[in-house]
Formats: structure tokens, sequence, C-alpha cells
């Protein structure tokens, strides 16, 4: 969990693949790397086995850059699509058994802060839409109860895409699927609503098409659940193939479905708008100086 | 055979929008040389893609067609690209990523 991790042994660089070398000599450990430089520098994620066009895909590769210390973070995943690429990054990848993240997670954070005191180690929970909202929802649920200190992203996909198409509790009332032929009967689950009362200090949702915002969004989340407490996102990201959109329409299926029913919002508390305003030196968070009295 | 992306140098090199850059849902795949253009008496590098690392999703182009509106990038057909990038030949320096472009891959 330091920059020398990273790094070879003296005299065995030249013997190391390719991607390797490229990784500890232009990754973007110990820089401070951005969207707009993408590109031009080495990705933490490597070539992985999810669908050709998955929107899933591009929201993992844009938070992978921007998570602010990559040296300093250990992803935490379960099984689903989400984790066939999140386990093939430069970063340690800790798989939680189905439903339990959100459980491993807690452990990491607290271990990780009395094994590193003050030094930043970020924790950041990406799951899908199953595996957190519901088989590991009791867990998730729990944990934000708890104010346990890690950010916790939902990819949610509205489907079990990995399984063949099974109706999921974020999947929207009346959509049909291949192994819901009847639609479905319920309503998709609030889970912004329940983070905002579980006590989450940073809850916001956030569709791969901006990839600026969803950038910030992540930024946020992991530095105030390094200061503050739960932070959580939610990320429109489409099943091109339980959802049959063709690849090149992604994207403006992203549109379409930001404007209908996944428009971005951000919720922040008062007491994480201080340590983003104070601690990372975000001005729009400073308190507003008081109007003259006319 | 198969599709992947081919970016026009000429119409990238007179842009600087790089939107195909951060759209690509694969890993170091679309990646942009800021000297490409300069060579030719452009003004601006260009994007260019790691064909081995290309899956043929085609969000690229429509990202240049319908948000940049540039339509500088084609699927063509792999054996009909003339000069390719592959990753074995793609070396990074600061602030830049270059390729030493290979012939088509026939077969």
């Amino acid at each position: 969990m330091s920059l020398d991790y990273v790094k070879f042994t003296p005299g065995f660089g030249k013997f190391m693949p390719k991607e390797y070398r490229d990784m500890v000599d232009f990754g973007p450990f110990g820089k401070k790397t951005s969207v707009s430089q993408v590109g031009t520098f080495k990705e933490i994620l490597e070539e992985h086995p999810m669908c050709a066009g998955c929107a899933m895909t591009l929201f993992i590769r844009l938070a992978m850059i921007a998570f602010p210390n990559p040296e300093d973070t250990i992803t935490v995943g379960t099984a689903g699509c989400g984790r066939l690429a999140i386990s093939q990054a430069a970063i340690p990848f800790v798989y939680g058994n189905y439903g339990d993240q959100n459980g491993v997670a807690s452990g990491l954070a607290r271990g990780l802060k009395l094994r590193f005191g003050d030094k930043p180690k970020d924790v950041v929970v990406m799951a899908g839409d199953g595996g957190m909202a519901d088989i590991g929802f009791a867990q998730t649920l729990h944990s934000w109860f708890r104010k346990e200190k890690f950010t916790t992203i939902m990819l949610d996909n509205e489907v079990y895409g990995n399984t063949g198409g099974q109706e999921s509790g974020m999947t929207n009332k009346g959509q049909v699927l291949k192994m819901a032929p009847l639609g479905k009967k319920f309503e998709k689950m609030d889970m912004l609503g329940m983070a905002k009362v579980a006590g989450c200090a940073y809850v916001a949702t956030v569709v791969p098409n901006n990839p600026r915002r969803v950038e910030s969004v992540i930024k946020k989340a992991v530095l105030i659940a390094r200061e503050v407490g739960p932070t959580y996102i939610q990320a429109y990201t489409s099943c091109n193939i339980e959802y049959a959109i063709p690849t090149e329409k992604v994207l403006e299926d992203c549109n379409v479905v930001e404007n209908d029913r996944y428009k971005f919002s951000e919720y922040i508390s008062d007491e994480a708008k201080e340590a983003l305003a104070h601690l990372y030196g975000y001005k729009e968070y400073l308190p507003k100086p008081a109007k003259a009295i006319e | 055979m198969y599709l992947v992306a081919h970016i026009d140098t000429e119409i990238c090199a007179n842009t600087s929008c790089k939107l195909c850059t951060q759209f690509c849902p694969e890993a170091n795949t679309i990646l942009y040389n800021n000297n490409a253009g300069k060579d030719i008496g452009l003004k601006y590098g260009s994007a260019y893609v790691a064909v081995d690392r290309c899956k043929g999703c085609a969000q690229c182009v429509w990202v240049c067609d319908n948000m940049a509106k540039h339509n500088a990038i084609k699927m063509e057909m792999i054996d009909q690209i003339g000069d390719q990038a592959l990753t074995e030949n793609i070396t990074y320096s600061e602030k830049n990523s270059t390729a030493i472009l290979a012939s088509p891959i026939r077969g």
C-alpha cells in the first residue's frame, strides 16, 4: 500500500511484460491525472472480458481514472458483470462473497485505519444492482447506518445481466425481460432515499455520458468517505445485451434515460461541504459571506 | 476478418476535441499523439486506435459523428487499414503517446 509496491525489484524490469513496464513508468501512480489527459498515460484498467460497447465498462474505466490516489485505493466487488473488469486493474481487488461486499469493505476500512492511521487509504465498493439492492441489501444498509468510512458505487443496469435477464429490485415497473416475461410488478427501489435516511454524507446519481461529471462525482465521494462518512453513487450503466441496445446507440440511450428518469442529482451534507472546502480546496463549498446590511 | 475503428488523422488533427479518448469503454485503446498532425502541417495532434485492443463496438463513431460532429472515425475491416498501431509498438512519454505504425494484418 505505497508507491513502492508497483515498482520492480532492481534488475527484473526487463523481464516484465510491456504493459507492466508502461504502468510503472507512465501510469497514474503518484501523479495527478484527469479525464482530459486520457490517451496520453497508461491507465490502470487493462484488457477485460466484458461485452463490446458495455456502458458499465465505460463507467468503471472513468471511475478508475478519477480515483484521487489510485496507489492507496482498494476496490471491493461481488458476483456480477462489473467484477470482470474491476479485477483486471493494477490496484488490489477484494471479492466479497455474494452480497458481502459492504461487510468486507467495513472490516477492510477499519483495518486500514488501525494500521495506517491518518494516511489516506481509500476503500471503494463497486457492485451491481442485484448484489447491492437485493442480495447484499442488509449489509449495504447496515454499513451506512454504522457510518463506515468508504464509498459505495452501484453499477445499476436494472437487470441481472450475467445470468440471463431476471428482474432485480432496481428494474423499472412493467419492464419485460427474458426471464421476467410478464413484466415487473413492483416499483424500482428508492436506494437514493434510503441512502439519505441511513445517513450517507454524499449521495449522487450519474450517467456515464459526461466523463468530467463522473470524474468530479467520484473524486468528491472518495474524499468525503475519507474524512466524514459513507458515500453512495448510483450510476446508470445500461446492459446492451439484455435491453437489446445496438452498441453504437449505447450513449444515445444514456442521453434518453438521463433526460427521462436518471437526471443528475447530488446531495452533500453540511459537514461534508465543510470538509471539501477546508481540506481539499473546493471553493464552491466555502461559506458565503454575509450580505452587507443596507 | 472483423471491423475495428479507424481515425482519419487529417480530419482529427484539425481539431482538439479528444472526445473519443474519453468515451471508449476499453482502456488504453484510443490513444492520443500530440505530434501526429504537426508533421503534415496541421495544428493539433490526433487520436489513434490500438487495433489489437479494439472490440469494434463503434461507440467512438457515434461520439465523433453526433457529439463532436467531425465524422473522422469509420469502422473498417482490419486487413484494409493501411498503417496500424499495435500495443507492442506504442511508447508513452510525458503528455504524449506515440505508436510505430505497422503494415496491415493480412490473412
